[in-house]
């Protein structure tokens, strides 16, 4: 029997932990570290496994269709985090502007709703939407004299649209972080700014921003890992085309695992994801203040 | 999976006989000793894992087969599970590597160098010479197929099938634009004088290459045209890219010319087109005829035309195999009942035919009253079959490297069909990726 405090409670603590910790541990830093470990090895899942160092990262570094693919996953990110959190954000202050009214309720539940569906549905939707001969968007952007290149096969156009679609997919989630971040700003600190003569902008930039630094942290990580490990909207909606112009990291991934069966060269991938996303997440934290937090 | 106790005759016992039976039972035990009694004794059922990577049209059809198996069949059960196309060969490998294949699985004809160290040899497998077991024979099947089924001596594939792209064309299309519906073109000359009466006077969309114009598709489509004039993606010995010369440049040339005159846009979804009867002619695969019977549009099937000096389409075969199995696992007498159930699958493959829009491999299905009744058989599988027989068909690149080599050609002819790429510089960055590829 444990009678010291200490030891029984860090027993406890053990205790408590366990059955995520177990499961986190099997399932998420298992394959993780284990992912690293065939990086260092040419293997194809069933012949001879055999230990090549640093060979696979080599081989990553000479290959222009990783720097493709590195390039069109930056350019994604780059585009869609922002997109999705601002979207997000946007939504979550106006369905937090009308609250109160029944219009309000079915709005945010109708901004949410494209977060509820699978990245296949939300795939095949976009690619329905932005067929050349029958797409709905390309129809009503033609109807009104607007241009509308065939989006998914321009290689100007295909990595603006998968950002779209992504962010269409969702913004919807950011704005419920958001919308429960707003709901924990006290009234008393916007009837303080409002006798002060503080304009609408003045209380979003002074007030509403700093207190939802939190929520927009949250968002930012986990959008960041969202941009980078795109890769169904990809499959379904372009397979990576036109020519390589959407060939995005995580495709890459899968067809040097999946297709090719080089599972070394799919794991160094995954490593060089791993470090970029790390590496984002520590500048977010950063970036908004929260390096103690680290 | 293996041996289990919940046969059919089981599953069709009433509770009242089930409750009778558990009384009698009891009693029985509380006395002494137990046999049991005739009727209440259920059959062994070994359950067999059958994995495919068929979907849509294909998995209905596999599923109807196996249906029918099951209930022809009281102590072999088939637990079918099917749809990965694109990851399938890769599960195939991971379930090889953990000793958790299953023990029936299907594997393309162009794959057979890549997959076949993931396969049992069926003439020489540990429980002996399974096709003697199974009672199959080389003569049942088309000569091609089958003889392509052998890698360094040993046969590892009993072929299911042969599916190929064809020519689907819109008849009523061809009378708006003065054309024989009867008479669909089958050489070049006829052809290209089609989609110019399409274009102009039918005004619609007069020809689509490449089904759904996937990079794959469109890859294909271009190889149909490079072979049709004897063409070969690598050299003989498979270490370089031999398509960067006259032909390949010809066929590509030809290929976005399609564009380049107006029978289509790049990007477009022929399947769809077609269906909504917007499109002349079509190139695609047998499986494209229950979506064409589904379309209410009034279609036609031929042969694809002879574009260059040969008739040629693109073609591969599914074949039934075997994955290599672990002796715990699976015992010798569970080898030999899943060669048999693959035999069976063949002997019933009219059904595929009928239901999945395939030519069966096994020659007395392709003779079956079903097959020959069908709308299936009359509206497409009769050319298909022909075109196979008058040896139309080619098969892919069969390489260790084949996935990797196609992925390192489709972009570059994806760009140049589009338009965006010289059909020269094209094909120059495309052989020197594929060189890549090779010498790595």
């Amino acid at each position: 029997m444990l009678r010291h405090p200490r030891l029984v409670s860090t027993a406890e603590i053990a205790l408590f932990l366990l059955p995520f910790a177990a499961f986190w541990i099997l399932f998420r830093l298992g394959p993780v570290l284990y992912g690293f470990y065939i990086s260092l090895f040419r293997w194809d899942l069933l012949g001879e496994v055999t230990f090549i160092g640093l060979g696979n990262y080599a081989t990553l570094a000479r290959d222009p269709r990783f720097w493709n693919a590195l390039r069109n996953t930056l350019g994604f990110a780059a585009l869609a985090i922002p997109l999705i959190v601002g979207i997000g954000l946007l939504l979550a202050l106006f369905v937090f502007g009308v609250r109160h009214s029944r219009a309000g309720r079915w709005l945010e539940a109708g901004f949410f709703f494209p977060y509820l569906l699978t990245v296949s549905v939300v795939g095949l939707i976009w690619r329905w939407m932005m067929d050349p001969d029958f797409g709905v968007l390309l129809i009503v952007l033609r109807s009104l004299g607007l241009g509308a290149p065939p989006f998914l096969n321009e290689p100007r156009w295909v990595i603006p649209a998968l950002a779209l679609t992504t962010a269409w997919w969702l913004a919807g989630y950011r704005m419920v972080l958001f919308r429960a971040a707003l709901e924990d700003i006290p009234d008393e600190l916007y009837e303080a700014a409002r006798l002060d003569g503080a304009s609408g902008a003045r209380i979003f930039l002074s007030i509403v921003l700093p207190l939802l630094r939190p929520a927009v942290l949250f968002a930012l990580v986990l959008t960041t890992i969202s941009g980078f490990i795109v890769f169904g909207q990809v499959l379904i909606m372009t397979a990576g085309g036109p020519g390589r112009a959407s060939e995005v990291l995580a495709l890459y991934l899968y067809r040097y695992g999946f297709e090719f069966l080089q599972m070394g060269q799919a794991a160094a991938v995954g490593v060089v994801l791993f470090v970029i996303i790390l590496g984002l997440t520590l500048l977010s934290f950063r970036w908004l203040g929260y390096e103690s937090h680290l | 999976m293996g041996w289990t106790g919940d046969g059919e005759q089981g599953a069709t016992m009433t509770r009242r006989a089930f409750l009778h039976g558990a009384a009698a039972l009891t009693a029985a035990a509380a006395v002494g000793s137990v046999r049991l009694p005739p009727a209440l004794a259920q059959p062994r059922v070994m359950t067999l894992d059958y994995y495919t990577l068929f979907h849509s049209g294909d998995a209905a059809a596999m599923e109807r087969i196996v249906r029918a198996f099951n209930a022809a069949h009281q102590t072999v059960r088939l637990n079918l599970l099917q749809g990965q196309w694109a990851e399938y060969y890769a599960q195939l490998f991971a379930a090889v590597g953990a000793g958790n294949a299953p023990h029936i699985g299907i594997c393309h004809t162009s794959r057979i160098l890549d997959v076949w160290r993931a396969l049992t040899p069926l003439d020489e497998s540990r429980a002996g010479n399974l096709l003697d077991a199974a009672g199959i024979r080389g003569r049942d099947y088309t000569k091609t197929v089958w003889d392509a089924g052998v890698h360094q001596g040993r046969r590892y594939l009993v072929p299911l099938d042969s599916h190929m792209w064809g020519l689907w064309y819109n008849k009523d299309i061809f009378r708006r634009a003065g054309l024989d519906p009867d008479r669909p073109p089958e050489t070049r000359e006829e052809f290209e004088r089609a989609c110019e009466a399409i274009r102009t006077r039918a005004n619609t969309l007069a020809f689509h290459p490449a089904e759904d114009a996937l990079p794959r598709k469109i890859r294909r489509a271009w190889e149909i045209l490079f072979w049709g004039q004897g063409g070969s993606l690598l050299t003989p010995d498979g270490r370089r890219a031999a398509f960067n010369e006259e032909r390949g440049l010809r066929a590509l040339d030809y290929l976005a010319g399609m564009i380049r005159r107006g029978w289509n846009q790049p990007g477009t979804d022929g399947f769809k087109q077609f269906a909504a009867g917007q499109l002349g002619m079509l190139l695609a695969g047998n499986w494209y005829l229950p979506t064409a019977k589904d379309s209410n549009v009034n279609f036609g099937f031929h042969y694809v035309p002879r574009f260059f000096d040969r008739p040629t389409t693109w073609g591969d075969s599914h074949n039934l195999v075997i994955p290599r199995q672990r002796p715990e696992r699976t015992s010798n007498e569970m080898l030999v009942a899943a060669i048999r159930a693959i035999k069976w699958i063949n002997e019933h493959s009219d059904i595929w035919g009928v239901y999945g829009g395939h030519i069966p491999a096994f020659v007395p299905a392709q003779r079956a009253k079903d097959l020959l009744e069908s709308d299936s058989w009359k509206l497409a599988l009769s050319k298909f079959t022909d075109m196979a027989n008058r040896g139309y068909v080619h098969y892919p690149l069969i390489h260790e490297r084949a996935p990797q080599v196609h992925s390192a050609i489709e972009p570059y002819v994806q760009e140049a069909y589009n338009g965006r790429l010289a059909p020269r510089d094209a094909l120059a960055r495309a052989e020197a990726e594929v060189n890549r590829v090779l010498s790595s």
